[in-house]
């Protein structure tokens, strides 16, 4: 038996087991423990420092080899492909995506889902052009933008509160609230789209600073924000702990509705983050903006081999499912002539995220087995 | 001078249901000391626990930790009065590496409260594992690691918070000889730093060897507290099981109101040779003839529901052979046994026996559609005939047929189980704890009616945890310890202390200590 498959094994001790009883009892001293017996050195897979919080140390580099392989076979296929032009592109592209992830990430790890983040970006989005725009209430970006941050997290503070003081299943909450906020957006517009957005929001969100806009930058940001949350704060060992044993949670004293509710607070935050800086790049604001975000997010989330019941999960896995994700489109135009590839995009997002599920099932049977061996 | 005990419990008192889990049970631990609980299946320490824990509000008496009343039924409160619970399955965060596991909700941090201290927290961590006698790694997941160590982690959380009372549920259960002894080692080091602790355990040497004085529950009620050197294992098994021999044969006559349902049994329906399934059950051999009652001893944990389950085909076995009425049954197939005439009325009426949002009389008719329905139509008067039967047979209380069943009591939803197999007349029933939570009523019915089929020749397999019941009704008892036949009484020499005495495990898992697992 290899030290590997002990130490899954609980509850089993090593074959050499003498023969003594329980009946030594209260007084008897040990030299070592019997847990350790084996000795506290090296075994490399203690010292796998990665497995910290995480399903399986393989799944970024799986992610990342992906990206890698597909960007060689693409690139040798069309080197255009590798150029700088459409790299800026799919950096620009994925950078909303990677914003809002990682707080639905944090809202999946301890448990939950959010589904409505798609429609809050369109409430939202009307609520910037209304009180932005030169045809609207022409207001100061210094008023506008701070008030949809805030309305964001109010937003995301009330799913909270519904799923946790009223006991919804997040699944429904969000659901309603996707539905509602959609109806909102659609009603905000009053039937017609909005441009005339402030020149200097405008600029920041195309051009931005040497060379990038201010997407990405926003995304560095957040990203690493929320790294430093998750690792470095009590409050993100708290989030982890919470989705892991939310009873115990309970039993240790921690906040947890606190934590939940905070968790899709965070999340409608950073989805108003991501559309004060990504929606001025398009050339109006429609109110079918942020349609199926939701869906693209949770995929990534899923992808990245976060746990769906919660306590699980890594950012750094998060930001490389969204750029593999962001990938298929432009991939597929590169493969194909004209637009018959990109019909594909969907049904391969799709194949993605079912092999994802597969292959975390198959390593589950596997551990199982090696277990019962 | 003693020192003012560390817990007190006052009468407290627990229902539920028709059931008292619990009547005015006082108790005292004291600073430095392992009290031990005991008591059989249903004695009520799991709710004693359980309101200890915060989990379960009691309907009466007080509990006072260190001086200061505890609220009941908050949960944290318990955590915060300084109470530590460890179940068999330590309650640890899976996902967390160890040193997480001990701080959360305490951490260590730097500037402002807001940055964690690792390493500050690791060294602590260490520290107190050491201290605890144990060092192994404490940055992977602690779900990755043994139950033995993911016990530590929560031992030693438990010593980071100053807990000032531990309370040990079976910690022991599935643990080996060598994790034991390191377990009870930490236990002792927790006392010698004045934690109470209080440890719930059925391995009685165990209790010797640890504990300082033991607590004994019967029926939700105190029995006696004494301090361990007092008492022997006789002792504490006749305070567990309570009535003397002699008052079991009175019992039994008063309950035994109809003899032995059939002198002489008639031929073998039922077969169980040397059925196993690891890691539950082993090796596991008795039969059951025409018209008689046998009945199945044991501990929660001891696989009597699993064996009833591997002979219906609900699970497969590994090893063994099930022979009904001379003809070997294949396995794994519930379809086949129902053909061979087997029934079976599971242990939890709530999860696997009732479909509580149906009416009761599609609770009943439900094992029989096939016979029932003609095009895959329900032949409706048919079926009100047969239900009708039932009810009438059963004297079930209810409204109307058609009512939803979980308007029924306990006692009566247990009986439209009962009617629902009975319905499809078969020749063996398994029974697995028809009487649980059912009123005294309710129970000398379900009692009388076990008698009168067994009368009718069938062959019937009564599991159950209530000793005077198996006593009382069955002709053979089979006493099941961890998953093995522990022994086999007659019904004319079976007395509870002997039946209990086989039934209390005092060996940790010979599965484990001697790797003969399979």
């Amino acid at each position: 038996m290899t030290r590997q498959d002990r130490a899954n094994d609980p509850g089993r001790d090593s074959g050499d087991g003498s023969g003594n009883t329980a009946a030594g009892g209260a007084g008897s001293s040990r030299g070592s423990s019997p847990g350790s017996s084996s000795g506290g050195t090296s075994g490399s897979w203690y010292s796998v420092r990665s497995t910290w919080r995480s399903p399986a140390g393989g799944r970024e580099l799986g992610l990342a080899l992906l990206i890698l392989a597909i960007a060689g076979v693409v690139g040798f296929h069309d080197p255009v492909f590798l150029t700088g032009v459409v790299w800026h592109d799919i950096l620009v592209r994925c950078a909303p995506a990677i914003i809002v992830s990682c707080g639905v990430m944090i809202v999946v790890v301890l448990g939950d889902i959010d589904i409505s983040v798609g429609s809050i970006m369109a409430l939202l989005a009307a609520l910037l052009g209304r009180t932005l725009s030169s045809h609207e209430l022409q207001w100061s970006v210094w008023a506008g933008v701070p008030l949809v941050l805030l309305s964001g997290a109010m937003i995301g503070c009330v799913t909270g509160m519904l799923v946790t003081l009223g006991r919804v299943p997040s699944i429904i909450a969000s659901l309603g609230m996707m539905t509602l906020l959609r109806g909102f957006a659609t009603l905000a517009m009053g039937g017609k789209n909005i441009d005339g957005l402030p020149e200097a929001v405008v600029h920041a969100s195309k051009t931005g600073w040497f060379g990038i806009p201010l997407g990405p930058w926003a995304a560095l940001l957040v990203v690493l924000a929320t790294y430093i949350l998750l690792t470095r704060t009590a409050l993100g060992v708290r989030i982890y702990a919470t989705g892991s044993h939310p009873e115990s949670a309970g039993n240790a004293g921690l906040p947890v509705y606190g934590l939940r509710i905070f968790a899709f607070c965070y999340a409608g935050f950073l989805t108003a983050v991501a559309t004060v800086v990504d929606v001025p790049r398009l050339p109006k604001i429609e109110s079918g903006i942020g349609s199926e975000l939701e869906l693209f997010v949770i995929t990534s989330v899923v992808l990245s081999g976060v746990s769906i019941s919660g306590g699980r999960g890594r950012l750094s896995g998060v930001v490389l499912a969204v750029v593999l994700l962001t990938l298929v489109r432009p991939v597929l135009t590169f493969l194909s002539v004209g637009e018959a590839g990109e019909k594909w995009t969907k049904a391969i997002h799709g194949l993605f995220i079912l092999l994802a599920v597969v292959s975390d099932r198959f390593s589950a049977t596997m551990d199982r087995r090696k277990k019962s061996r | 001078m003693t020192p003012p005990p560390v817990l007190r419990i006052e009468r407290l008192g627990k229902r539920y249901g028709a059931t008292l889990a619990l009547r005015d049970v006082t108790l005292e631990v004291a600073v430095g000391e392992i009290h031990a609980l005991c008591g059989e299946n249903g004695a009520g320490k799991s709710t004693l626990i359980k309101i200890l824990a915060g989990v379960v509000r009691p309907d009466s008496g007080s509990i006072t930790v260190g001086g200061k009343p505890l609220r009941f039924g908050v949960v944290g409160e318990s955590e915060r009065a300084g109470i530590a619970v460890m179940h068999q399955q330590p309650t640890v965060f899976p996902d967390l590496d160890a040193v997480d596991n001990l701080f959360v909700g305490h951490e260590k941090t730097r500037a402002g409260g807001w940055w964690l201290d690792r390493s500050a927290m690791r060294r602590e961590a260490e520290a107190t594992l050491a201290a605890l006698g144990e060092s192994f790694p404490v940055d992977i997941p602690v779900g990755n690691l043994p139950l033995a160590q993911r016990q530590m982690t929560a031992l030693a959380r438990a010593l980071l918070q100053n807990c000032r009372l531990l309370i040990l549920d079976e910690p022991t259960a599935s643990l080996s000889a060598r994790e034991t002894a390191a377990l009870h080692a930490a236990i002792d080091k927790l006392r010698q730093r004045d934690v109470a602790v209080l440890y719930v355990s059925h391995r009685l040497d165990e209790l010797f060897s640890i504990a300082t004085s033991v607590t004994v529950l019967r029926d939700g009620a105190h029995v006696l507290t004494s301090p361990l050197g007092a008492i022997d294992r006789a002792g504490l098994i006749q305070a567990m099981v309570g009535r003397g021999a002699a008052e079991q044969i009175v019992d039994r006559a008063r309950q035994g109101d109809v003899a032995p349902s059939h002198p002489t049994p008639g031929r073998p329906m039922l077969c169980v040779e040397r059925l196993g399934r690891a890691p539950t059950f082993y090796d596991v051999t008795f039969s059951a003839s025409q018209g008689e009652i046998v009945g199945m001893a044991g501990l929660i944990g001891a696989g009597r529901s699993e064996i009833a389950r591997a002979i219906f085909g609900i699970d497969r076995y590994d090893s063994g052979s099930v022979v009904v009425d001379g003809r070997r049954l294949g396995g794994g197939s519930v379809r086949e046994a129902v053909q061979a005439g087997m029934a079976l009325v599971p242990e939890d009426r709530h999860c696997e026996g009732l479909l509580a949002s149906l009416a009761i009389d599609e609770n009943i008719s439900l094992a029989q559609l096939p016979r029932l329905s003609r095009w895959g139509f329900v032949r409706r008067r048919e079926e009100r005939a047969v239900v009708g039967e039932q009810i009438g047979q059963l004297s079930i209380k209810l409204g109307a047929p058609s009512d939803p069943v979980h308007t029924l009591s306990g006692g009566n939803q247990q009986k439209v189980v009962l009617g629902r197999w009975l319905s499809t007349t078969p020749r063996i029933l398994l029974l697995d704890e028809p009487t649980r939570g059912v009123d005294v009523g309710a129970k000398a019915q379900i009692h009388h009616w076990i008698r009168r089929l067994a009368g009718q020749g069938m062959a019937i397999l009564l599991i159950s945890s209530d000793l005077p019941e198996l006593l009382s009704l069955c002709d053979r008892i089979v006493v099941l310890r961890q998953g093995r036949v522990a022994g086999e009484f007659r019904r004319d020499e079976a007395t509870a202390a002997q039946v209990m005495a086989r039934a209390l495990p005092d060996n940790p898992l010979p599965g484990i200590d001697q790797g003969i697992l399979p």
